[in-house]
């Protein structure tokens, strides 16, 4: 009926034949001008083809699943487009699109222009295994096309090999990146061995045939391990170093929907092979989930790189996605399956919201980097004259991230505070505290992000420049704002037509909770979204936004009744009577978030050293040094001493190498005769 | 359909005209009790008629989002005041937006108005952006906190229906979880709307400033917009509080609303003008970093009416 | 015909495998470089033989490419290039190794020992008939394999470490193709490329271990220890 398996097989041809013409483009002698856009038409085709089959993947309702044989044991190259796969698959190929429109524009102006064909090879490679990683059904093919992933996202983020900051950034990435994998392969196989196959089919509901020492032990690794790549505290510190050096339409996928796939394997874990689990499982990653939320946004404040500044605030939204898993596993353990779906749906849909928001950004604010040669907001300002239409997208996206009605962030937050809500009357005495706090502390990361954006949008946008560079910036090119408009759109179409993409879900719930959520969803013809039931408590996005519109006409009524006669002067902004204001005047990030600084100063534990030059005397300095940092937390008490154990230890082991080879070999030699001769006598 | 559009253009004029009154009364009220005179109840009708009538200046530094604000902030204001329950206990536009989104429409306006404040580069709306983005961010786990008491209490988030279980309920008011959560929303409420002693709504002093900083360079027709929206504020958070926990007065429907229920509602929110003017007259701003922990104490107060919701 | 005839087959195989031994064990024997290196290319030609009887017998096309690869690059190809090495680097005789050539001797024939023991344990007397054509010489592809690895233990030069590498590579091969029909293709291409790659590679870098320390001598890279 629909051609889905065509569309999927179509959409992963056009991907590889992307990376096959990419390397001939690079191996080519002379690059041609039309070669970045050419491969990146490809890799939109790609992705409007997957986002075909993914589209119909979710209304067929029966599961589609495919597989090629290999010859090795245990390995079969199966692919499934259940319903889960279909939803982050759609994201996924919503993300690319945009992207690729975007790179076709930035491509040949950025740093990336010296070796576009390698570029677009290792982008298609990325997507292509990103969409293997969403629909692989074998342990094995998973873990294969997982570490595909990280590999061409580290090239692709030490892309710009030249800066040492973005090789330490892309380093920490893969070494994190390895350690969680190893960790994944752990907990598959304590599951694999339970069901005797490696197939994610066999694996359905079988976290309760393991007895529950070993399917604790499997569930914390396999947490932790897409922890890794998800980025939740305490695991996270590859985020901020990685994201910001690579180039930004690379940063941009990479918040999107890498971090996701992290997602997709807890939903697939938590959701698909563990059925019902034990309270303090879902307690767990709820509180990750508020940590992680909390914490993140915290960072975000004090940064003033503006893409360190977005990549913390991933690791925020990742919390918000994670209140929302951790309560459904809850209410699934007390037995209250239609809750269970409003979490897991506020949860996904936040997964969405965000991927689309967080790309928006990172496109806007790479357009921004492009244009005034620097991450550093502090050299921004007035942008918004020059790069109007960048500052409309990224205001959009501000809005959005910051959970403001009416657009996609508002909606899925409110999802997840009436899931919230809802958890306080469905637990028992002891675990029902938590959500009411995990309400009030997300009420407080929502208004953090939302102070951090003021800052990054204010900062970057709006006043006077701050810098020649920024003085001299001038807008991206139109390839570069199509890439955003189309995910501008999606914002506000995600948010205004909440009630009509809700019914994507009732296929993923139906198949996890038994229970179709979105008739419950959707009340008032279409209009309405509620938590359950409109006694519950509901929602309009659409009459919101006509109703700030249409309200908005009364004070124009009042101007136009009264003050259409009076003047309308242009004037210089008050400046105490200083000789002009200039951008020295304005208000800097650092400042900013100050406030905030001082009163978590216990967290931060800020140090500051004001040091003043004078010659005459000190009532006359003649310059004046600053300097303000912030301690980083998890790095200084967590991986320091990680690391100087892990150095000991090897040092420790040092006095077994000899640095013969010949002695190493006697060693493994000796090992294998032991082997062979205790192998074969048992 | 024509019933609700009679309901909700009441509404709008009930919002819009009686918000100036509640601000009069304050000023009024607490310059007597400083032995002043005070400007007279309906002098702020008269400020926001000339405000209105007078001519404009735009720094030129400032772009459209200094423009847009003003009229951003005064339809998520009203907007959010078509929301809650005034005189009868359904609110005009419940339906389509309960106390979740009386919260974040008040955050959006918060949004574009800090904005504002960055937009005209000076030092003043930075200033006054990052004070005012702070208090609010800190003050919200208190806020949503008791909103979360009085929803669980009430089954829902939509506040027609908090206020019609509260109607059911007279005396509820004195139970403790009640009265904790209308001390910490008390708490909120003099944050949110920045009068003293977290910040004073009279001075221009860049110590003290924190609201009268974003708006400094805003002046005519915009000024008023935004007095307008500020008074509004007050009135949709102080409405929420009296309308919530002390129902006496609503009238189940609006066609049974009477002048009574009218007078009772503006006789609720006059006297928590008076606690509000006498804790102001009575107490001293608090230094900006001393605020957190007020907003602190709150967000205890709304934990324990929390807690109590079931020890009790 | 004596062609078709299964026990032709077995009896063909085990003596080229009884051949294979004897040149494994003459390589251990052998001090000339060159030698050694024919020895195995021979080596490897019979193994490919043996692959092609296995794939005569059973009807297995795609092991006649696995025989294939095995001639044109272990057979040819890296004799050749192992050869034009020598010439560059004008060595022509080993130094004496660690253990010397007597005791060398003993410990590869106590390794064949060890190997047919091992081999035992696979053994599964009832599957007669063509697919157990080659089950006879597991034991020869375990000795090849541990005598390989310990001329790489023994050895000082890094010329004959590789070829021992070389040696070992072909043991797994031989027991690849006596237990299964080979390994599946793509596991096989892959051994192939890896020992390629390292062969290559370790030609390269003998040669600057030759010109930077004037000989071959492997023991001496322990100076550079940390």
């Amino acid at each position: 009926m629909w051609p889905t398996r065509e569309l999927y097989t179509a959409g992963l041809l056009v991907y590889a034949l992307g990376i096959a013409g990419a390397l001939a483009g690079y191996a080519a002698k002379r690059t041609r001008r039309w070669l970045p856009g050419l491969l990146c038409a490809v890799s939109l085709l790609g992705a409007l083809l997957e986002f075909g089959a993914s589209l119909t993947a979710l209304f067929v309702r029966t599961e589609l699943s495919w597989t090629l044989a290999s010859g090795v044991p245990y390995l079969r190259y199966t692919v499934r487009l259940d319903p889960l796969s279909a939803y982050f698959n759609l994201a996924l190929s919503l993300l690319a699109a945009s992207v690729s429109v975007y790179s076709a524009g930035y491509i040949g102006r950025s740093s990336v222009r010296k070796s576009p064909g390698l570029f677009c090879a290792l982008l298609n490679l990325l997507l292509l295994s990103l969409t293997l990683v969403f629909t692989a059904s074998n342990i094995l093919f998973f873990l294969i096309v997982w570490e595909l992933t990280a590999v061409a996202a580290y090239f692709l983020v030490v892309f710009d090999h030249e800066s040492a900051e973005a090789r330490k950034g892309g380093l920490l990435y893969l070494l994190m990146s390895r350690g969680g994998t190893g960790m994944l392969l752990i907990g598959f196989l304590l599951l694999a061995s339970a069901a005797g196959s490696m197939d994610f089919a066999a694996l359905h509901g079988i976290g309760q045939q393991l007895p529950p020492a070993l399917a604790a032990i499997a569930f914390l690794l396999l947490f932790l391990g897409f922890g890794v790549k998800a980025g939740i505290i305490p695991v996270h510190i590859w985020l901020p170093a990685a994201h910001p050096v690579a180039p930004s339409n690379i940063s941009a996928l990479m918040s999107g929907i890498l971090i996701k796939a992290g997602i997709y394997g807890m939903a697939r874990v938590f959701f698909d092979f563990y059925g019902t689990v034990p309270v303090w499982a879902g307690m767990t990653v709820l509180v990750v989930g508020v940590v992680s939320g909390l914490l993140g946004v915290l960072y975000a404040l004090m940064e003033h790189d503006l893409k360190r500044l977005l990549a913390y605030h991933s690791i925020e939204n990742i919390g918000i996605i994670l209140m929302g898993f951790g309560s459904a596993l809850l209410f699934r353990s007390f037995g209250h399956p239609q809750l269970a779906a409003l979490a897991l749906v506020a949860g996904l849909f936040h997964t969405l919201n965000h991927g689309v928001f967080k790309c928006l950004l990172f496109l806007g604010a790479g357009g921004v980097v492009h244009a005034t040669h620097t991450r550093n907001m502090e050299e921004m300002g007035g942008l918004i004259r020059r790069m109007p239409s960048s500052a409309l997208y990224f205001l959009i996206g501000a809005i959005a991230i910051s959970g403001l009605p009416p657009l996609n962030g508002f909606v899925s937050e409110w999802f997840t505070y009436q899931a919230l809500l809802a958890g306080f009357g469905a637990t028992p005495a002891l675990t029902r505290m938590a959500f009411p706090i995990a309400g009030a502390l997300l009420a407080l990361t929502a208004a953090l992000a939302a102070a951090c954006f003021v800052k990054a949008f204010g900062i970057t946008f709006l006043a006077l420049p701050r810098s020649e560079r920024a003085e001299n910036a001038q807008e991206v090119p139109l390839l570069m704002r199509s890439g955003m408009a189309i995910l501008a759109v999606a914002c506000v179409l995600l948010g205004l037509g909440a009630t009509w993409f809700l019914p994507v879900f009732d296929p993923i719930t139906q198949g996890i909770f038994g229970v179709a959520i979105s008739p419950d969803l959707v009340a008032g013809n279409g209009l309405l979204l509620t938590a359950g039931s409109t006694g519950r408590g509901s929602v309009s996005t659409v009459v919101i936004a006509l109703a700030l519109v249409a309200l908005g006409a009364i004070p124009l009524l009042l101007w136009l009744v009264w003050g259409r006669k009076s003047a309308r002067l242009s004037g210089p902004t008050w400046d105490c009577g200083l000789p002009g204001l200039t951008a020295e005047n304005e208000y800097t990030a650092t400042a900013f978030s100050k406030p905030l600084r001082m009163i978590f100063a216990a967290l931060f534990r800020p140090r500051r050293e004001i040091q003043t030059e004078f010659e005459v005397s000190a009532y006359y300095p003649t310059a004046i040094h600053f300097e303000s940092e912030i301690k980083p937390t998890f790095e200084t008490h967590v991986y320091e001493p990680l690391r100087e154990l892990v150095l000991s230890l090897a040092s420790r082991m040092r006095r077994v190498q000899a640095g013969s080879i010949h002695v190493y070999l006697t060693y493994v030699f000796i090992t294998l005769i032991l082997l062979l001769i205790f192998g074969a006598r048992g | 359909m024509m019933e609700r559009i009679l309901t909700v253009l009441a509404q709008i004029v009930l919002v819009l005209f009686l918000s100036p009154l509640i601000t009069g009364f304050s000023r009024t009220w607490k310059a007597r009790l400083q032995t002043r005179r005070g400007p007279g109840i309906f002098q702020p009708y008269r400020d926001l008629a000339k405000l209105l009538r007078k001519g404009m200046v735009i720094p030129d530094t400032a772009s459209w989002v200094f423009g847009a604000t003003p009229y951003v902030l005064f339809s998520t204001t009203l907007l959010a005041g078509l929301l809650i329950p005034t005189v009868s206990a359904q609110a005009p536009l419940s339906a389509f937006g309960g106390v979740l989104a009386v919260v974040y429409l008040l955050a959006l306006g918060r949004f574009f108005l800090a904005l504002g404040g960055l937009d005209t580069g000076s030092s003043f709306g930075g200033l006054g952006s990052s004070r005012e983005m702070t208090i609010s961010a800190i003050a919200e786990p208190a806020l949503m906190l008791a909103v979360f008491t009085v929803a669980i209490g009430a089954g829902s988030t939509n506040l027609s229906t908090v206020a019609q279980a509260a109607l059911g309920q007279s005396w509820r008011f004195l139970a403790p979880s009640q009265m904790l959560a209308f001390a910490a929303l008390f708490i909120v409420l003099i944050a949110e709307t920045g009068r003293i002693p977290v910040d004073n709504p009279a001075t221009h002093l860049e110590l003290t400033m924190i609201h009268e900083a974003m708006i400094l360079e805003y002046s005519g027709p915009y000024l008023a917009l935004i007095e307008w929206s500020a008074a509004m504020k007050q009135l949709v958070l102080m409405t929420l509080l009296v309308n919530v926990f002390i129902p006496f007065g609503l009238s189940a429907g609006w066609s049974a609303i009477t002048v009574l229920s009218l007078i009772l509602f503006v006789v609720k929110l006059l006297f928590l003008a008076a606690t509000v003017v006498l804790m102001e007259t009575t107490n001293a701003k608090l230094r900006l970093f001393r605020v957190p922990e007020l907003l602190a104490v709150a967000f205890i107060l709304s934990a324990m009416a929390l807690i109590s919701t079931f020890l009790f | 015909m004596f062609w078709q005839d299964p026990q032709f087959g077995e009896r063909l195989i085990t003596m080229m495998a009884a051949l294979v031994l004897v040149l494994q064990i003459m390589m251990v024997a052998q001090r000339g470089l060159v030698t050694n290196i024919r020895a195995f290319g021979l080596q490897s030609f019979l193994l490919a033989a043996i692959a092609a009887t296995i794939a005569h017998f059973n009807h297995a096309p795609h092991i006649y490419v696995v025989a294939a690869l095995t001639l044109i690059f272990k057979a040819i190809l890296l004799p050749l290039v192992l050869e034009r090495l020598v010439a560059k680097i004008e060595i022509r005789l080993e130094i004496e190794p660690f253990l010397n050539v007597p005791v060398s001797v003993i410990v590869s024939g106590f390794l064949t020992l060890l190997g047919y023991v091992v081999a035992e344990s696979f053994h599964r007397p009832e599957e007669a008939g063509p697919a157990s054509l080659g089950h006879n010489t597991l034991a020869v592809a375990i000795a090849l394999f541990l005598i390989g690895f310990f001329m790489m233990i023994n050895r000082r030069k890094a010329l004959t470490q590789v070829l021992a590498l070389l040696c070992l590579e072909n043991g797994l091969f031989l027991a690849a193709i006596s237990l299964t029909f080979g390994m599946p293709l793509i596991v096989e291409a892959g051994i192939f490329f890896d020992v390629l790659v390292a062969t290559l590679l370790l030609a390269i870098l003998i040669y600057r271990i030759r010109e930077t320390f004037d000989s071959m001598d492997v023991s001496r890279l322990s100076r550079l220890k940390g």
